[in-house]
C-alpha cells in the first residue's frame, strides 16, 4: 500500500484529531479470513463532531477499536494507516501507547454497567484516573473527581463520589463513565452507542449533556451509533458505513436532506418519521438483507440489495467520488468500457476523489433522489379491519405486585383498558413502567393479583396452564430478543410444525407450516436449520409465524423490532401491519420507541410507575394536550428534522423506586407543570380532553393546551 | 426432528428437507468433534481411559492369572518376567494392576449413570417449577449434601452387605444431590428464555417442556458435570475398598490392594505403588477429559 500524500494538510494547518487512510482490517476466525473494513478513509479536524451511522457488521466499532488500537487479537490492520494528531498509532511502543491512551484519547461504551467496576467505589475508581496519569496524591485526586462528577452534573457528587456503580441509574452510570473519559481532558473522544439501551429521557439528559460539554471542552468526537437522530443532532459531518465500506460522507445536514447513496437514502425512508402512521405511509424497507461479516461482494457493496442497480455496478465498484460532481458518470463510462470481467473491490480507488465536502461511492448519485420507493401494503382504515365498537379485550383494575425480600414493587397499578378486533393498542413507557408486566398478563405467562382479563366477552384464567387450548390459540404473543425465542436445538420446521399442531384447527399441518412461513417471507430452505443459522430479522419472523399458527384474535408484540437493525425493524413492522390487513388480528404494541409506536398504533397508552396515565387514539396522545410525561417524553427523542427547534424538556430526577411511588400524582416529583401541593397530596382526577382520550392529571385540558401549544408543533412529515 | 409424526403423504422435497437437516446436524457435530480432537487435555485423558478401558475388557487375555500365586516368587522386585514384581502372595502385580481396572469402571460409570438419571429428574422438577417445590426439595438435597459420603455409604453397606448393585445404587444415590443442583441451575436459566414461555403458550404439559424443550439445551453442562462426577466416582469406589467396604479379596481392585499390601510398604513399595499410580492416572484422566470438554463447550 502506497504511503498517501498528506495533501490535505495545505488545506488544514493543525493535524486532524483523526485521520485514517485506506485503512483494511481482516479479522480471523475458525480459519477464515474475514475482511471487514475495505479501505477507510476519514478524517475529523479538532473539535469536530463526526457520525458513524450504518447497520450491525458494517464495521463501525471495528474502526474505533483499530483507531485506538484495541483491535481484537484476531483482528489484524493489513494496511492504511491511523494517524492521531498527526501520529501514527501502530508505531507507538507499549508504553508510548498506554500515555497515549491516558492523555490524548477517551472512549464511552455502550454499556456503562460494564465499563465500570462493580467492586470499587466511584469515586476511587475516578479518583484512579488522576492518581495514575497525573500522579496525584489521594487526596488530590478525590478532589477532582468530585469536581469531574460535578463537570457532567451528576446530583449530589459527595454522595456519589461513596457509592457503588449498582446504586447509580443506568443514566448516571453513563455519567460516570462519561466523567471519567473527561477527566484526561481528552482531544479525541470516542463514543460507541452512548445511548443505546438507555431510556428516551435519560438518553436526552446524556445528549444534553454531551451537546453542552462541547462548548467547554476542545476534543473532537467520533459518535458511532445507529441512530440517524443522534446523528443529525450531535454532529457536523457524517460517514455512511455499508459492509467495511465508507458509502458516503459529507456534512450531516446535507447528508439526511439530500442523501447521494442509495443506501442512504433507504436507511432513511426506513425508519418511521414522527407523526407517521400505518395508514398514511408504509415504510420503504430495504430488500435483501445485510451482508454477513466478511462475505466477499463484487462490484459496488450495495449492489445486492440497491433498487438502482444497473450491471455496470457490478462490473466495478465505484470510488468514493465527490458531490456534486461529474466523478459518476466519468467512473461509469470508465467501468464499462473495461472488459466485461467482474472484479471484486479495488483499494486503490478507496480514496475519496477531490477535495469537495461531500463524496458518495455511486455511479448514479444524481439520480437518487427520484430512487423508486417499493410499495409495501399499506394498512388499511381501522374500520375495514373489522373493528367493531364491541371490545375484543378488556382489562380491569389490574393489579400486580412483586415481592423483592421485604420490600412490595408494584409493577402493574389499577390497570384498566380495552382493545377492539382488528385495533392496534400502542404501549410506551420507559423501562419498569410495568409494560411488559400488563403484556404478560394478558397471556397469561403471569397472574394477576387483582383484576380481571375479560377476551370476547369472557373472563379468562389468570395463568396461561389453566385456559382452554382455545383461549390459548386466541392470545398469542411475539417476543422482544430474537436468539432466545427459538428454542435452539430444535429446526425452524419443527417449531412451526409443532406450534401448528398444538394450536392449529386441523388441516394439513405441512400445507399450514408451509403457508405460515411464505406469509412472513421465510424461503423454504430456512426451514431446515437451527435458529443459530438464522438472522435476527429472519428469528423475528418465524417468532411472527409461530404466534399466528393458530390464526390468533390478539397478539402481543413485546418490542419485537427493538433488537433488529432499523432496516430489518421497518421489514418487520410492514410484516406485521400487513398481517393484520389479512387477518384482521388485534395488537398490544409495546415499544420504547415512539415513532414506531406512533406509526403502528391506532391507539397508545402511556405508562408510568405502574399507572396507565393516558389513553387515547396515537394523534391525540402525540399532540397537545397530552399529560406533561408524554409531552417530556416526545420532547426526548432525537429526531431527523433539522428546521426542530423544539424546547427539550428535562426531567428532574431519577425514576422513583416501584416500592415507594410518590404520594399523589405519581409523575410530581419529575413533573415540569406542576402545581404545587395539590399533585403532592391528591391522586389525580382522569381528565377527558376529547372523546376516548384521557390523562391522569390536575391541569384541565384547556389549560395544558394554553400551556402546551406554546411549544412549536411537529412539523408535518412528507414521506 | 422435522420428521416427527408426519402424515404418510411425505413427499419427496420433504424427505430431502430433512436429509438436508440431517446433513446440518452432522456437520455441526463434526465440527464440535474436531475441536475436542484438537484439544490435547481432552485427547490426553481420553488416551488414558481408553488405556485403562482396554485393560480392564482384554488384560487377562495378555497377562498372567491375576489370582495365581507363585509360592516361590513372593515380593518379588521389578524384573522381566514380573513387570511390577509380585505380591506378598506371589501374584503377578503386573496382571493385578492391569485387571484391577475392570471392577472400577463396571461400578463407576454405572453408578454415574444412575446419578445422572436421579438428579436429573430431581434438577429438571426442581428448576421447572421453583416455588414451594424447588424450596422442599432443594432443602432435602441440602440435607443430602451435609452427609459425608463415604462414612454414610459405609453405614448403608454395612447394613445390606456388599455387591456390586449395592455400591453402584448407594453410589448413584449419593452424588445424586450433588448433580441435582448442576442441572437445577441449568435449568433455571433456561426456563426464562422466551421459547419456554412461548410453549407455556401452546399449552404443552410441563413434562414436554421440561423433556423436549429445556432437556437438549443444556446437555453440555450435563455431560460435563457427569464426567467430572465419574472421577469421583472413581474415587469413591477405591476409598471404600481401601475401607474394607466396597470389594472382596481376592479381586485385584486397586483400592483394596492398596489396603492389603500396605504392610509390605517398606519391604515391596511395588506392591503399592503401583495400583495407586493406575488409581492416579485414571482419575486425571477423566478429569481431563471433563476439563476439554467443559473449554470446547464455553467456547
Amino acid at each position: 500500500m502506497s504511503v498517501v500524500e498528506p495533501q490535505v494538510d495545505s488545506r488544514d494547518p493543525a493535524p486532524a484529531a483523526l485521520d485514517v487512510r485506506d485503512l483494511e482490517v481482516t479479522f480471523h476466525r475458525r480459519g477464515r479470513d474475514l475482511p471487514v473494513l475495505k479501505g477507510v478513509t476519514l478524517r475529523i479536524a479538532p473539535g469536530e463532531a463526526y457520525g458513524l451511522v450504518g447497520e450491525s457488521g458494517c464495521g463501525k466499532t471495528t474502526l474505533a477499536m483499530a483507531a485506538l488500537r484495541y483491535l481484537a487479537s484476531n483482528g489484524t490492520v493489513d494496511a492504511g494507516q491511523v494517524l492521531v494528531e498527526g501520529r501514527d498509532v501502530s508505531t507507538l511502543s507499549d508504553e508510548a501507547l498506554r500515555k497515549w491512551r491516558g492523555e490524548a484519547v477517551a472512549m464511552v461504551y455502550q454499556d456503562p454497567a460494564a465499563a465500570l467496576s462493580p467492586a470499587m467505589r466511584i469515586g476511587d475508581q475516578v479518583a484512579e484516573v488522576f492518581r495514575y496519569h497525573e500522579g496525584l496524591s489521594k487526596a488530590e485526586a478525590l478532589k477532582r473527581a468530585r469536581e469531574s462528577l460535578r463537570r457532567v452534573a451528576l446530583p449530589d457528587p459527595d454522595a456519589t463520589l461513596r457509592r457503588y456503580p449498582f446504586e447509580l441509574s443506568g443514566g448516571q452510570q453513563q455519567r460516570v463513565v462519561i466523567a471519567m473519559a473527561l477527566a484526561v481532558n481528552p482531544r479525541l473522544l470516542v463514543l460507541d452507542e452512548p445511548t443505546t439501551g438507555l431510556d428516551a429521557t435519560v438518553e436526552a439528559e446524556i445528549l444534553d449533556l454531551i451537546e453542552e460539554l462541547r462548548g467547554r471542552i476542545h476534543a473532537a468526537i467520533l459518535l458511532i451509533t445507529h441512530n440517524l437522530g443522534l446523528v443529525a443532532r450531535l454532529c457536523e459531518r457524517v460517514g455512511v458505513l455499508y459492509a467495511g465500506r465508507v458509502v458516503e460522507e459529507g456534512p450531516a445536514r446535507e447528508i439526511f436532506t439530500d442523501p447521494r447513496h442509495p443506501y442512504t437514502m433507504g436507511l432513511l425512508r426506513c425508519v418511521p418519521r414522527f407523526g407517521m402512521n400505518k395508514t398514511d405511509a408504509a415504510l420503504q424497507t430495504i430488500p435483501g438483507t445485510l451482508p454477513a461479516l466478511g462475505e466477499p461482494l463484487e462490484g459496488c457493496v450495495y449492489s445486492a440489495r440497491c433498487p438502482m442497480a444497473k450491471p455496470v455496478c457490478i462490473r466495478r465498484e465505484p470510488d468514493l467520488y465527490a458531490w456534486p460532481g461529474d466523478g459518476g458518470p466519468r467512473g461509469r463510462a470508465e467501468a464499462e468500457a473495461m472488459p466485461p470481467e467482474p472484479a471484486a473491490f479495488s483499494p486503490h480507488h478507496a480514496n475519496p476523489v477531490g477535495e469537495a465536502a461531500r463524496h458518495a461511492r455511486c455511479y448514479f448519485s444524481a439520480e437518487v433522489a427520484q430512487m423508486p420507493h417499493l410499495t409495501p401494503v399499506l394498512a388499511t382504515s381501522l374500520e375495514a379491519r373489522g373493528a367493531t365498537a364491541g371490545a375484543v379485550l378488556e382489562i380491569d383494575d389490574l393489579v400486580r405486585t412483586f415481592r423483592d425480600g421485604r420490600r412490595k414493587l408494584t409493577a402493574v397499578s389499577d390497570v384498566s383498558l380495552n382493545l377492539r378486533r382488528g385495533e392496534t393498542f400502542g404501549l410506551v413507557g420507559e423501562s419498569g413502567s410495568g409494560k411488559t408486566t400488563l403484556a404478560k398478563c394478558v397471556t397469561g405467562l403471569i397472574a394477576p393479583d387483582s383484576g380481571t382479563v375479560t377476551f370476547e366477552g369472557k373472563r379468562l384464567r389468570a395463568t396461561a396452564g389453566r385456559r382452554s387450548q382455545d383461549a390459548l390459540r386466541a392470545i398469542q404473543m411475539v417476543f422482544q430478543n430474537p436468539d432466545s425465542t427459538l428454542n435452539p436445538a430444535w429446526s425452524t420446521r419443527a417449531i412451526l410444525t409443532r406450534a401448528v399442531r398444538k394450536l392449529g384447527s386441523g388441516g394439513s399441518v405441512r400445507a399450514k407450516v408451509d403457508k405460515l412461513s411464505a406469509d412472513v417471507r421465510v424461503e423454504p430452505r430456512f426451514l431446515i436449520q437451527k435458529p443459530s443459522d438464522l438472522s435476527g430479522g429472519q428469528k423475528q419472523r418465524i417468532a411472527i409465524a409461530r404466534a399466528f399458527a393458530g390464526d390468533p384474535t390478539l397478539v402481543v408484540c413485546d418490542e419485537p423490532a427493538s433488537a433488529l437493525d432499523v432496516s430489518v425493524q421497518a421489514s418487520i413492522l410492514n410484516l406485521l401491519v400487513e398481517l393484520q390487513t389479512n387477518e384482521q388480528v388485534s395488537y398490544v404494541f409495546i415499544s420504547h420507541d415512539l415513532a414506531v409506536v406512533r406509526y403502528i398504533s391506532d391507539r397508545i397508552g402511556v405508562m408510568y410507575l405502574a399507572e396507565l396515565i393516558e389513553v387515547g387514539s396515537a394523534e391525540e396522545v402525540f399532540n397537545p394536550p397530552h399529560h406533561p410525561y408524554t409531552e417530556a417524553l416526545l420532547s426526548s427523542i432525537p429526531t431527523l428534522d433539522f428546521g426542530d427547534r423544539r424546547e427539550r424538556i428535562a426531567l428532574r430526577g431519577t425514576m422513583p423506586s416501584l416500592s415507594e411511588p410518590p404520594s399523589g400524582c405519581r409523575f410530581h416529583t419529575r413533573c415540569h407543570r406542576t402545581l404545587g401541593d395539590i399533585c403532592v397530596e391528591q391522586e389525580p382526577p382522569v381528565q377527558e380532553a376529547a372523546p376516548g382520550h384521557t390523562y391522569k392529571c390536575h391541569i384541565p385540558p384547556h389549560e395544558l393546551l394554553a400551556a402546551q401549544a406554546t411549544a412549536e408543533p411537529a412539523a408535518p412529515i412528507k414521506a | 426432528m422435522a420428521a416427527a409424526g408426519t402424515t404418510p403423504d411425505r413427499r419427496l422435497d420433504e424427505l430431502q428437507a430433512d436429509a438436508a437437516a440431517a446433513a446440518e446436524q452432522r456437520r455441526q457435530r463434526r465440527y464440535l468433534v474436531r475441536s475436542l480432537l484438537r484439544s490435547p487435555t481432552f485427547v490426553v485423558g481420553v488416551l488414558i481411559v481408553l488405556f485403562w478401558v482396554v485393560m480392564g475388557v482384554f488384560s487377562t487375555t495378555f497377562t498372567q492369572p491375576p489370582a495365581l500365586p507363585h509360592p516361590f516368587a513372593i515380593l518379588q522386585s521389578p524384573s522381566a518376567s514380573h513387570w511390577f514384581g509380585t505380591d506378598d502372595l506371589g501374584r503377578d502385580v503386573f496382571a493385578r494392576t492391569m485387571a484391577g481396572a475392570h471392577t472400577v469402571l463396571i461400578i463407576a460409570p454405572l453408578a454415574t449413570v444412575l446419578a445422572l438419571l436421579w438428579g436429573g429428574m430431581v434438577g429438571l422438577t426442581a428448576g421447572f417449577y421453583r416455588g414451594l417445590t424447588d424450596d422442599l426439595m432443594m432443602r432435602v438435597v441440602d440435607a443430602f449434601l451435609a452427609l459425608p459420603i463415604i462414612i454414610t455409604a459405609i453405614l448403608i453397606i454395612s447394613l445390606l452387605g456388599r455387591s456390586y448393585a449395592i455400591l453402584i445404587l448407594v453410589i448413584g444415590a449419593l452424588f445424586t444431590p450433588v448433580i441435582s443442583r448442576t442441572i437445577r441451575s441449568a435449568v433455571i436459566g433456561e426456563r426464562e428464555r422466551e421459547y419456554v414461555m412461548a410453549a407455556r403458550l401452546r399449552g404443552e404439559r410441563s413434562a414436554f417442556v421440561m423433556a423436549r424443550e429445556i432437556l437438549p439445551n443444556i446437555t453440555q453442562p450435563i455431560i460435563v458435570e457427569g464426567t467430572v462426577r465419574l472421577g469421583y466416582a472413581v474415587f469413591t469406589v477405591a476409598t471404600l475398598s481401601f475401607l474394607g467396604f466396597g470389594l472382596e479379596p481376592p479381586s485385584p481392585d486397586w483400592g483394596l490392594t492398596v489396603a492389603t499390601e500396605r504392610l509390605n510398604l517398606q519391604a515391596a513399595p511395588w506392591t503399592v505403588l503401583f495400583p495407586a499410580l493406575a488409581l492416579a492416572s485414571l482419575v486425571v484422566g477423566v478429569n481431563l477429559i471433563a476439563d476439554g470438554l467443559s473449554s470446547t463447550f464455553s467456547k
